[in-house]
Parts: structure tokens; C-alpha cells; sequence
């Protein structure tokens, strides 16, 4: 009764994967931040529940060394973004974060939250107008359709400025998990403040771009098409890379 | 006759210090030497730590205990059983101090707390000094990399040995998660010598090496000297019982902190699963959807939403400093409803540690905690 009217996602499988991608696998940062109030030895806090209920024998014998070493190490406290509930998604709360202004949570979960809703209502509309035989194939799970634009939108690869004899090169470079991300996102976020007319709102331009991406088509897949062909005709500067 | 002259010259400023020319013949000839007062006060930075005698640090442990029994019978107190804790409180009670530094106040310790462990003398009467390493500066560090060195030199020998004779030696895989290597502070107590990053992570990749060697069953001594154990951390926190109020209801109670937000919790054992806070229902002080669920992620957790009725009073800071004080308490206060293993996973989540993020103070020069001035070329 106090949580929101939204069904949670149903295909948890996919939600679930991506959460331990994004931290590394014994939860400790690989690239050391600077300066924390943590003591480095302090671990990451693991929320999600099911984890934890599965029973001893099943654990391969990576998680038996990575439960072993929680057993004698202090953890962090869990961040007030995330919870163990179902409604409490990884990407989502990053992309919120993301279009975050000025440190107002209130507005930008509120934004996400209307922009979910709307996905919602487009896809129920062309559920009832579909006919009967069409009916299986609209998705209608706002959770779902956020997850599978997002990694539509994800360029494979990118490019990156390499310097030789003072001309600088664009340079095919293969891009990590957590890059390819945030670029799916961050073009998602600065198409739909930019290329709207003045009077949208930011929830029905988002919902619109979520949508087309999930379909495979609109101004973000474009944009991903164009950075593949600019790599794919820089290919033979590839050998600049080093690393 | 130049003696008397010395003499008078003492009156004025500059000391004037005969010296002896050492030689048969000219032996009652006096160098008269001239240095300033500049120059003949001690250069104390340049002297290095203050060296202390052993019979000093003996007498110090003597007037220790003396004065130790002298304050046992100024308390009334019997002073075989005198602990240190019984002379850190009659101090404090004697001597009451209003500094807000705890080191700035009286104290009374055992003079090996006080006076840091010093190094003897490293050489002779003669000038020679005794080690063989003492001219590399940094003697003990190095010995202890040729001791190391010789241990594992000696595996090996002992492995080629057992290859010879056919037997494949095979080796158990050590729980190293328990044990940890000591740092670089606890070996420069050990070694008395300062040590640089480079030097401790040479020794530890060499202490490392001897243990993936699988004979080292047999230096397991030597290699203990420089491990030590983790505790488990469960076993440092201390589960209350349940308590029981009037009614027969059970309930517990627990105490969250986060930033400046100071927050309490009771949870009873029977409810519906309303929260009180402050006397307010938690739909109308926490009007925000992150802040309920936060309340709520305890609960949430151990699958418990329904069970617990909860009354907060919380204080300071903001509305989501205070939804994180709360979830705290409530998640201490859970530890009592709960199995031992159950508890382990809330502290694996995350549940029950303390968030140490507090507001980063603005410096100078700087426009905030972080964020510097525009720079201006000109």
C-alpha cells in the first residue's frame, strides 16, 4: 500500500544479471577511489535476496571462496538508493541519477516514474487496437522494453583519439560494459532534452525514444549506426592502438 | 702569564677554550680556540630522538611501581590487585582535567607505553659496529630478507631432495582467508627500523612465494611469526535477548545514527505493520516514496512485512538522513526476532553498518568542499 501501482518486472532473469556486472565479482572496486570514508577493506553490500537462500552445496567454487572472504570482512552500508524490493532496478536508478539536475531525486524518480507509466499506457493502447493474432507479440512491460532499448542502444564500438606525428587519428577501440552503458544512456538523455519542441514534457519525449529503441529504429540506433560506420572506415588505423 | 690572560678574557662575550697541542716539547703551550655563543648551542633536530639508558628506563619502571602502590593506599585500594584501569580512573579522579584532547590530560602509564623501544648502540667502544649489514642503513631489513631468502632456498632444496627419491610432495590447499600478513607499522615495531612501501611489499612477495611452495610445511614456524588472524566478524557484535512489556508483547529496541540524524526504534513482535514516527503516521512525515522505502528494506528483507509494529523518534538532519538513521535502528533492533545466520546476511546487505559519509567542510581558497575558483588567465 505504500509502494507504487506499478507492476514489478517480470522477467526478473534479465534484471538480475545485470546488477553483478556492474560491480566486480568479489565486490571490491577495481579502480581504488581517491579518497573514501571506508577503510579499502570494507567490501560491497550484496542486496539482492535470492542470493542468499540458496542453499550451501549449490554454490560454485568461486562463491564459496567469495562467501568465505564476506564472513571475515567488514561490508558498506547499503547506499538509500537501492533496496532488496523488486520495484528497486540497478539501471534504473542509474539512468534516474543521470537525469538528475541540481541533486533533485524527488523530481527525477518522479519524471522516471511517468515516463514508465506512459511506455505503459502507449503499449496497452496498441495491445487493445492489435488484432487477436498480433495480441502476443506487444510487449507491455515497461521494465522489459527500458531494458531491451537500453541495450539496443549500446554501441559495440568507439572511437578514440590517438595522437602520432602531430596529426590526431580516430582510432577503432573496443569499448568496456560499463562504458557502452553509460553511452546508451547519455544519448538517450541529452536526445530527449535537446530534439523536442519546447512544449513536451520530458516523460512523453522519453517514453517515445524508449519505444522507437526498443523497436529498433529512431534518432539513438542512428546515431550507434553512424559511430559503427565511422569505425568500421577507420579500420585502418587500428593498429594504433596499444592496449 | 697566557693563563691569566685567558682569564680575563672570559668576562666578555664568546668563551674562549684553551686546548692542549699534543707534542713533547711544547706540551704546556695553550691554543686558544674562539667560538660564539651561536655556535655552541646544541643543534637539537640534528641529534636525532631523544636517547634513553637502560638503567633511566629501569629506575622509571621502579618509580612506576612505587608510585602505583603509593596511589593504591592514597585510593584505599588493595595495591597487589591495582590494575591499570583502577590507576587511569584514581587519576582522573585526582587530577580532573577540562582539556578536550585525551592525550593533553594527566596520565600515569608503564614507562614501556611511554618511552618508545630504541635501538642499543649498533657498534663498539672501538667505532666498529657489530652487525655485518650495518653500513646498508637499513641492517635489520635486510638480514631478515637473507633469513627469509635462506628458508626458502632450504624448501626447495628439501623439494629436489624428495623429487630425487620419486615422492611428488603434495600440498593442501591453506584457508588463507582467515589470516592476514602483518602491516607495514607492525614490522617496523618488530624490526625497529623504518621502512619504506617499496621494502614491506618486497618482503610480503617473498613471504607470499614461500608459501606457495608446497614443502613449506616445514618453515610454517618462521611464516606464522609474520601472519596474524581475523576474527570472524559476527562474532564481534553481541545479539540482545527480547524483552517483554506489560501486555506480554515482545518487543526490542535499537539506536540508528546517520550524518547528523540521531533516531530509535521499537519494533513489537505482533503487529500489522505500521510505523510510527514521532508520534506521526510514516505516510504523512515521510511523504517521499524513497524514504518509506528505505523504512521498509529491513522488513523487505526478511520477508517480515506484515509482522512488526514499529514506533521511531527520530531527530536532526534531513528527511533522507533520517529515513537512513531509522532504517538502521529498526534493522538493530531486528537482530533479536532473528536466527544467527539471518543476521549475517543483513550484515552482508549492508543492513547494519553505520554509513561514515558525512559533509565534506569547504577549504580555503576553494569555492566549496571540492569545486575551485574560476581560474582566470589574467
Amino acid at each position: 500500500m505504500y509502494l507504487c501501482n506499478l507492476s514489478g518486472p517480470q522477467n526478473v532473469a534479465d534484471a538480475s544479471c545485470e546488477p553483478s556486472a556492474l560491480f566486480s565479482a568479489v565486490g571490491v572496486r577495481l579502480a581504488q577511489v581517491r579518497w573514501s570514508r571506508y577503510n579499502p577493506s570494507f567490501l560491497e553490500p550484496e542486496v539482492n535476496k535470492e542470493l542468499y537462500q540458496k542453499p550451501f552445496n549449490e554454490l560454485s567454487e568461486e562463491e564459496k571462496e567469495k562467501q568465505e572472504l564476506k564472513a571475515v570482512r567488514p561490508i558498506k552500508a547499503a547506499p538509500p538508493s537501492i533496496s532488496s524490493s523488486v520495484f528497486s532496478d540497478p539501471m534504473i536508478s542509474k539512468f534516474t541519477n543521470m537525469m538528475m539536475k541540481d541533486g533533485n531525486k524527488v523530481l527525477a524518480r518522479s519524471l522516471m516514474a511517468q515516463t514508465l507509466e506512459n511506455i505503459k499506457r502507449k503499449q496497452l493502447e496498441k495491445y487493445h487496437r492489435a488484432p487477436d493474432d498480433e495480441k502476443e507479440t506487444v510487449e507491455c512491460n515497461p521494465y522489459v522494453i527500458f531494458h531491451q532499448a537500453l541495450k539496443n542502444c549500446q554501441p559495440i564500438i568507439g572511437l578514440s583519439n590517438i595522437t602520432r606525428g602531430g596529426k590526431t587519428y580516430q582510432v577503432p577501440v573496443p569499448l568496456k560494459d560499463n562504458r557502452k552503458r553509460f553511452l546508451a544512456m547519455k544519448w538517450l538523455i541529452t536526445e530527449c532534452r535537446e530534439n523536442k519542441h519546447r512544449r513536451t514534457l520530458m516523460p512523453e519525449k522519453l517514453s517515445e525514444e524508449l519505444i522507437q529503441a526498443f523497436n529498433n529504429e529512431g534518432p539513438i540506433i542512428k546515431k550507434k549506426h553512424v559511430l559503427h560506420k565511422m569505425a568500421e572506415a577507420n579500420r585502418a588505423y587500428a593498429h594504433f592502438r596499444w592496449w | 702569564m697566557a693563563v691569566v690572560a685567558a682569564g680575563r678574557v672570559l668576562l666578555l662575550g664568546g668563551r674562549w677554550s684553551a686546548a692542549t697541542a699534543s707534542g713533547g716539547p711544547s706540551a704546556q703551550t695553550l691554543r686558544l680556540i674562539y667560538t660564539t655563543t651561536a655556535a655552541w648551542r646544541k643543534n637539537i633536530a640534528a641529534s636525532g630522538p631523544e636517547k634513553y639508558t637502560e638503567a633511566f628506563i629501569k629506575k622509571q619502571i621502579e618509580e612506576f611501581d612505587l608510585g602505583k602502590r603509593h596511589l593504591a593506599n592514597m585510593m584505599g585500594e588493595d595495591p597487589e590487585t591495582f590494575t591499570q584501569e583502577d590507576i587511569d580512573r584514581a587519576i582522573a579522579y585526582l587530577f580532573p582535567s577540562g582539556l578536550f584532547d585525551k592525550r593533553a590530560r594527566p596520565m600515569m602509564k608503564h614507562p614501556t607505553e611511554i618511552f618508545p623501544e630504541q635501538r642499543k648502540i649498533q657498534w663498539g667502544e672501538d667505532g666498529r659496529p657489530f652487525h655485518f649489514l650495518f653500513y646498508t642503513g637499513k641492517q635489520s631489513y635486510y638480514s631478515l630478507m637473507h633469513e627469509t631468502y635462506e628458508k626458502l632456498l632450504n624448501v626447495q632444496k628439501h623439494q629436489d631432495q624428495l623429487a630425487a627419491q620419486g615422492i611428488s610432495p603434495q600440498k593442501e590447499k591453506k584457508n588463507l582467508v582467515g589470516s592476514r600478513w602483518v602491516t607495514k607499522t607492525e614490522l617496523e615495531g618488530m624490526l625497529l627500523e623504518k621502512l619504506s612501501d617499496d621494502d614491506y611489499s618486497r618482503f610480503i612477495r617473498l613471504l607470499e612465494k614461500l608459501m606457495t611452495l608446497p614443502c613449506s610445511d616445514i618453515e610454517e614456524n618462521y611464516i606464522k611469526k609474520f601472519s596474524k588472524e581475523i576474527a570472524v566478524q559476527l562474532q564481534k557484535v553481541s545479539v540482545e535477548p527480547l524483552k517483554y512489556d506489560e501486555q506480554g508483547v515482545a518487543f526490542s529496541t535499537g539506536e540508528g545514527v546517520r550524518k547528523t540524524s540521531r533516531a530509535t526504534a521499537v519494533v513489537y513482535g505482533s503487529g500489522t505493520g505500521k510505523i510510527t514516527v514521532n508520534g506521526i503516521d510514516v505516510l504523512h512525515y515521510f511523504p517521499v516514496l524513497q524514504d518509506r522505502e528505505q523504512l521498509l528494506f529491513p522488513f523487505q528483507f526478511l520477508d517480515r512485512i506484515g509482522k512488526h509494529d514499529t514506533t521511531c523518534t527520530v531527530s536532526g538532519g534531513g528527511r533522507s538522513s533520517q529515513a537512513g538513521a531509522i532504517r538502521l535502528a529498526t534493522a538493530k533492533a531486528l537482530r533479536s526476532f532473528v536466527t544467527e545466520k539471518e543476521v549475517e546476511f543483513m550484515r552482508q546487505a549492508g543492513l547494519l553498518t553505520v554509513d561514515p559519509r558525512v559533509r565534506e567542510r569547504k577549504k580555503p581558497g576553494q569555492e566549496g568542499a571540492r569545486r575551485k575558483f574560476t581560474w582566470k588567465k589574467r
